[in-house]
């Protein structure tokens, strides 16, 4: 029972740290304040579950997720990303609810409240006994690749354009670059990886309803960005299973002390706590950016 | 004729930043543009960079209208500009910045997965030349450093080597000395002689003897107007110019 917890455990840090991945792309290289992150990881899970409740393969499912999320991105993009910073930001937040409201009231398409019940489990009847593993082989799999990908980028003229946007926009245009281009495409494969992210989760819990799409999901993985090391890969990595640990290890507190207050608000406190702690103390994160020193 | 500035307005609220001002500067000179603070120096070289759209008159570059363009497009057509309070990007170190100003760079998405031969030898020729360009300017031991960590004077030379780097037709230099030692701003306008054969430059200064000594036009400017032009010698002389500068 322990050995399943902790490849539960496991399986969350993994999903949590592509979705880190993902919104360290906009933000932490590129200054894109995404408060919306939980609509493309729902965008994700959504679309998986949906297709493959009618059939539809895993691979297919998670590949349909990746283009709607796209699609959805750019269709965000579009209007908010020539405006000021803050604009995108109250857009996605705005975008994230209106669409888990949507999931929440469109009962005829996602059985509403209720949820998606008994989404298949790619490979189940293979694994069986041995399926917790072979998940969370298949979420690090996911994860390597999502690295790897976003590493790749990063470490390329084009992610060279990207730092830039972040430090001065004007500046970047001044040498000739279509600024709105580099960020609504940097958008487009943020938004596509945490789709990618949302399809685990939901084949994994083979169960989604609306109320795991909160904006709670969002912050949460801002704390992970914030606390790893914004512009670090790695340390998002890092990041997501700091925050992961400290969710469930204090879950456990309140089976050993007596607290005066209801212990899953603790949880939030202190993940609150660590938060600021991190902000004053270490504000690079656990692994700071590293200095580039060229592609050669 | 490389640029052409015909008649431009340019008006913010109740204050005529620029009452029609138009310059004409010819290929490979260095003109220099001068006059007090708020004289719309600055103004005239947004709105020749495409970063203000003027209310009225054009603006032609290279026989090429350029007037409400954006500014990445004005930049694409060979026309780079500084700034007067150095821009420089903070998580960057100088060789990655001047990697960035270059035009040649391969920064799509597709050649970071499908092309990636191609990028490196880019890279490989970008690198080269953006250690020339800062060997020439005296800074190349710095190229692994934050830009940021550089002296004022040193971050003035970057980006004068970024705007280089770009290899434009036309440099628009906003204040390249302020704040430099006299010993280094005279090394930076040496520097852009040396370059002078190759492009052709605009320069708004403050440090008037240092523009004197290198200028071959030099444009005055006050409350939004071309107040005189000519040789350093002929605008030396000129009545308004000294009105301007003494106050009268």
């Amino acid at each position: 029972m322990l050995l399943d917890y902790v490849l539960d455990m496991l399986v969350y840090i993994g999903i949590f740290a592509i979705l880190a991945i993902s919104l360290n792309l906009e933000f932490g290289y590129t200054r894109l304040m995404n408060f919306g992150k939980v609509a493309f990881f729902a965008t994700g899970a959504y679309t998986s579950a949906l297709l493959s409740m009618t059939g539809a393969s895993f691979i297919e499912g998670m590949a349909a997720g990746m283009l709607i999320s796209a699609l959805l991105g750019l269709l965000v993009a579009l209007p908010t990303l020539r405006l000021r910073a803050d604009y995108l930001a109250i857009v996605t937040i705005a975008f994230g609810e209106i669409l888990r409201l949507f999931f929440l009231n469109e009962v005829w398409f996602t059985n509403g409240p209720m949820g998606i019940r008994g989404i298949p489990q790619p490979l189940y009847s293979v694994f069986d006994n041995d399926y917790m593993l072979f998940y969370v082989l298949l979420v690090y799999t996911t994860l390597i690749i999502c690295y790897l990908f976003a590493e790749r980028i990063v470490n390329s003229p084009f992610g060279r354009v990207l730092k830039a946007i972040r430090d001065d926009e004007e500046a970047v245009q001044a040498f000739g670059k279509n600024t709105c281009m580099f960020k609504i495409k940097i958008f487009i494969i943020g938004s596509s990886m945490a789709s990618v992210s949302g399809s685990l989760f939901a084949h994994y819990l083979a169960f989604i309803s609306p109320d795991m799409f909160y904006p709670t999901v969002t912050f949460s993985v801002w704390t992970m960005m914030v606390i790893g090391g914004s512009a670090n890969n790695l340390g998002v990595i890092a990041g997501a299973v700091l925050v992961q640990v400290f969710e469930r290890g204090t879950r456990f507190l309140k089976d050993f002390v007596v607290l005066p207050i209801e212990p899953s608000n603790l949880r939030v406190i202190l993940i609150g706590l660590l938060l600021i702690l991190f902000l004053l103390y270490r504000p690079d994160g656990i692994i700071k950016e590293e200095k580039n020193r060229g592609l050669l | 004729m490389i640029l052409e500035v015909n008649d431009i307005e340019k008006s913010f609220g109740g204050i005529k930043a620029l009452d029609g001002v138009s310059v004409s500067i010819e290929n490979n000179t260095i003109s220099g543009l001068i006059g007090p603070n708020g004289s719309g120096k600055t103004t005239l070289l947004n709105t020749v960079s495409g970063f203000l759209a003027p209310d009225k008159g054009t603006v032609y570059f290279g026989g090429k209208d350029i007037t409400s363009l954006p500014p990445f497009q004005v930049s694409r057509l060979g026309m780079t500009r500084t700034f007067q309070i150095t821009r420089l990007f903070r998580g960057m170190t100088v060789l990655e910045s001047m990697l960035l100003a270059s035009k040649t760079q391969d920064d799509g998405l597709f050649p970071v997965f499908f092309n990636r031969k191609k990028l490196m030898e880019t890279e490989r020729r970008d690198v080269q030349k953006a250690v020339e360009i800062l060997d020439f300017l005296e800074i190349e031991h710095m190229k692994h450093e934050y830009a940021v960590a550089l002296s004022g004077g040193q971050q003035k030379l970057l980006s004068l080597g970024m705007a280089l780097m770009a290899d434009p037709r036309m440099v628009l230099l906003d204040e390249p000395v302020a704040g430099v030692n006299p010993t280094l701003a005279n090394k930076i306008f040496e520097k852009v002689m040396l370059e002078k054969e190759k492009r052709t430059f605009l320069v708004v200064e403050h440090n008037i003897d240092i523009l004197m000594n290198f200028c071959d036009i030099i444009y005055v400017m006050n409350k939004g107007r071309i107040v005189a032009s000519g040789t350093p010698d002929e605008v030396q002389r000129n009545e308004t110019v000294i009105d301007v500068y003494l106050g009268g």
